[in-house]
């Protein structure tokens, strides 16, 4: 007998009465069909929940990786490990490394389509509000620095090239600086000191978005200086703080010198990051004796976090995949034990006017009906594993519409490949036989 | 007018002459025709039925006695549609059933004929009226139109009050009542009982017998299987079968 006569002989009327003499047969032995069912549950269940927490991982990672700018390359001056070298600076009392002005003029000159740089230092103290203080940072930088790293400007404004080409003594504090100095008071207009020198508030921006991600995971920890910053003109930070850093540390101080300790240049063409980058490289390589600085490229990052996805989605699909196919292994394994134990039923029903194709049916609803209850039980459980996991574990999770659809169709799907099989064979027994067992 | 009646003698002699008197000669409802069955086990080929020719009339009464291996069971898988003969042909209601695919066999087995199994054979996890309408819901009967007849049934044979039991929670008797009842769903033409009282002890065995009796007085052609002697004398034609072959087929007096 073919499949398709089969089909044909399926009448509506038939189908919802053996749907339901399916439902009371499974009813019969309920442990047995929760237990055979159970697989397809923690499949299905496995199958949306990984999904949904894959899918929030992924698009936190690319949205902290879109904000850096994926036309942006990134410049970051690092303390070099190299000990010779540092031994003999360390005679000379102050440590100078990092990128310097040669490097942006070089890489502005030779570079094609580098549009803007970013260049930033930082001086880190104690930041006051009269008596209030806070360990923070002062960041010196240029007027389009919120433009290039999509950062608003959430209260006043940012400071202006005027102000820039002036050394203006004015600050735009982030958020979180703003919120500990002046818990209060509207910060706009006042003052803010550092060392010796005071900075007036001209504006308030967004925190780094990056350092905002990981200050929520240390919640609490409120001594934290990072994201802490005062942002000024850089000329400004050059005219109060000087070239040399010095910093004080229990009884000993250190001194460094470092020009720029972060440079972002943007790349006026998307296509063309990667060759910059190249570039950028090989001209730091050449300046650079040691690796005192460390690039980052967004664009990379994003394209290497999409494989990574890619990697992750297939690693996904294969432990459902196989969970699934365990399931069905297990349904089958039973069908096959529930046939053997339904002989004799099976041979009644032949001897009362069941043709093949009324028992193939009849066992085929029942797989059918025990995987699709599995996987509804299973998109039930899915379904809450990501809403636990975002209340407890504070973890973005996406649940697409379209994967507990799937993952259902799937687990129906495999009450009918694993079902045929003991259907068959239920169906292909000789009536006298199957009478005549006990 | 006397012309009419001379043919009615006519064809009461031939009734006669058939062996089947008071039934319907004209269509003998089951008619075996050179049926014989062979198996082969390992490498002896077994004849179990040996050139059988059989008719039986539309209102019989009959029973099938005989030796174990003598082809009773043989016999009962044959005429009940689940087997089909090595040779010869088999009759059912007119058609030629003896090469039906098993497709219109099981058809033919859900329309023409009523199975009645020594142990009863009942679906244990549907209840009485539901394990009645098995054959209705086969031949495809509207749920509502089942569910009534299965219901008339049950209640003609005295189960009224038990419609949702299951098998478990009633007597022997009890369950081969329901067995019978469901042989009757379908109003088949010819009712097969094997060893229907086989289980049960004599009391319920006699309520069966009685339904039996009462049965063929309504009209129904039953066709039973048994060794009990005793069984077999309520009976009006009994054949003994002897070595896959019928010895001896006559009508007791009674």
């Amino acid at each position: 007998m073919s499949f398709l006569t089969f089909l044909r002989g399926i009448s509506l009327f038939r189908l919802k009465r053996s749907i339901v003499l399916g439902v009371k047969s499974l009813w019969m032995h309920k442990l047995r069909s929760l237990l055979t069912a159970l697989g397809i549950v923690f499949g299905v269940a496995s199958v949306i929940a990984m999904l949904a927490i894959g899918e929030g991982a992924s698009f936190e990672a690319q949205q902290q990786i879109k904000e850096l700018g994926s036309q942006n390359i990134i410049l970051e001056s690092v303390k070099p490990t190299n000990t010779t070298t540092a031994g003999e600076q360390e005679r000379s009392l102050i440590l100078e490394y990092g990128l310097t002005y040669q490097d942006i003029t070089q890489i502005q000159a030779t570079v094609p389509g580098v549009q803007v740089t970013v260049p930033s230092r930082r001086v880190k103290d104690f930041l006051w509000n009269v008596s209030q203080s806070v360990d923070g940072t002062a960041f010196g930088t240029v007027p389009w620095f919120p433009k290039m790293k999509n950062r608003d400007v959430i209260r006043g404004r940012f400071f202006s090239e005027i102000e820039m080409k002036d050394c203006s003594p004015v600050c735009v504090l982030t958020e979180s600086l703003a919120r500990n100095l002046f818990p209060l008071d509207e910060p706009i207009g006042q003052t803010v000191r550092m060392q010796t020198s005071y900075f007036r508030v001209v504006g308030v921006i967004e925190d780094d978005p990056a350092v905002a991600a990981t200050e929520s995971e240390l919640e609490g920890s409120a001594e934290s200086s990072e994201g802490m910053e005062m942002i000024i003109p850089i000329t400004t930070l050059e005219d109060h703080f000087g070239e040399v850093l010095v910093k004080y540390r229990s009884g000993s101080f250190e001194a460094e010198k470092v020009e720029y300790h972060e440079v972002t240049a943007r790349i006026e063409d998307a296509d063309n990051v990667m060759s910059a980058a190249l570039a950028i490289q090989h001209i730091l390589e050449r300046n650079h004796e040691d690796l005192d600085y460390k690039m980052t490229i967004p664009l990379d990052l994003l394209r290497r976090a999409e494989r990574t996805k890619q990697i992750f989605n297939i690693v996904l699909g294969s432990i459902a995949a196989i969970s699934l196919l365990v399931g069905g292994i297990g349904i089958m394994n039973i069908m096959l034990a529930t046939v053997t134990e339904r002989t004799r039923e099976i041979g009644i029903r032949r001897a009362l006017g069941a043709k093949r194709k009324d028992i193939v049916m009849q066992f085929l609803i029942e797989t059918v009906i025990l995987s699709g209850a599995g996987g509804l039980l299973g998109v039930g459980v899915g379904l809450a594993i990501p809403l636990a996991v975002t209340h407890f574990a504070n973890m973005v999770t996406i649940i697409q519409f379209w994967a507990p659809t799937l993952a259902f169709t799937i687990s129906v799907a495999i009450g009918v490949l694993f079902g045929i099989y003991p259907a068959f064979r239920a169906a292909g027994m000789n009536p006298v036989e199957a009478l005549r067992h006990e | 007018m006397s012309d009419l009646s001379s043919d009615a003698l006519v064809e009461n002699e031939l009734a006669n002459t058939l062996g089947a008197e008071g039934c319907d000669y004209r269509k003998p409802v089951i008619e075996l025709l050179e049926v014989e069955k062979h198996y082969q086990m390992g490498s002896v080929l077994v004849k179990a039925l040996r050139g059988i020719d059989l008719k039986i009339f539309r209102g019989d009464y009959i029973s099938i006695l005989g030796p174990s291996g003598g082809g009773k069971s043989t016999m009962l898988n044959i005429l009940g549609c689940l087997d089909q003969p090595t040779i010869g042909t088999y009759l059912l209601n007119g058609t030629d059933v003896s090469n039906l695919s098993d497709d219109a066999l099981s058809l033919v087995r859900g329309k023409e004929l009523g199975f009645i199994f020594q142990s009863y054979n009942l679906i244990q996890q549907l209840s009485v009226v539901e394990n009645i309408e098995v054959p209705l819901f086969y031949q495809g009967i509207s749920e509502k139109e089942s569910r009534e007849t299965a219901i008339d049934l049950a209640i003609k044979v005295g189960l009224g009050k038990r419609l949702d039991h299951r098998p478990t929670e009633l007597s022997g008797g009890q369950q081969q009542r329901v067995a019978i009842a469901r042989a009757l769903a379908n109003d088949p033409a010819v009712i097969l009982a094997d060893e229907a009282t086989g289980n049960l002890d004599s009391k319920s065995g006699g309520d069966i017998l009685e339904i039996f009796d009462q049965l063929n007085s309504d009209g129904k052609t039953l066709v039973m299987i048994t060794h009990d002697e005793g069984m077999a004398e309520r009976t009006h034609r009994v054949i003994r079968l002897k070595d896959g072959g019928i010895a001896f087929d006559s009508r007791t007096e009674n």
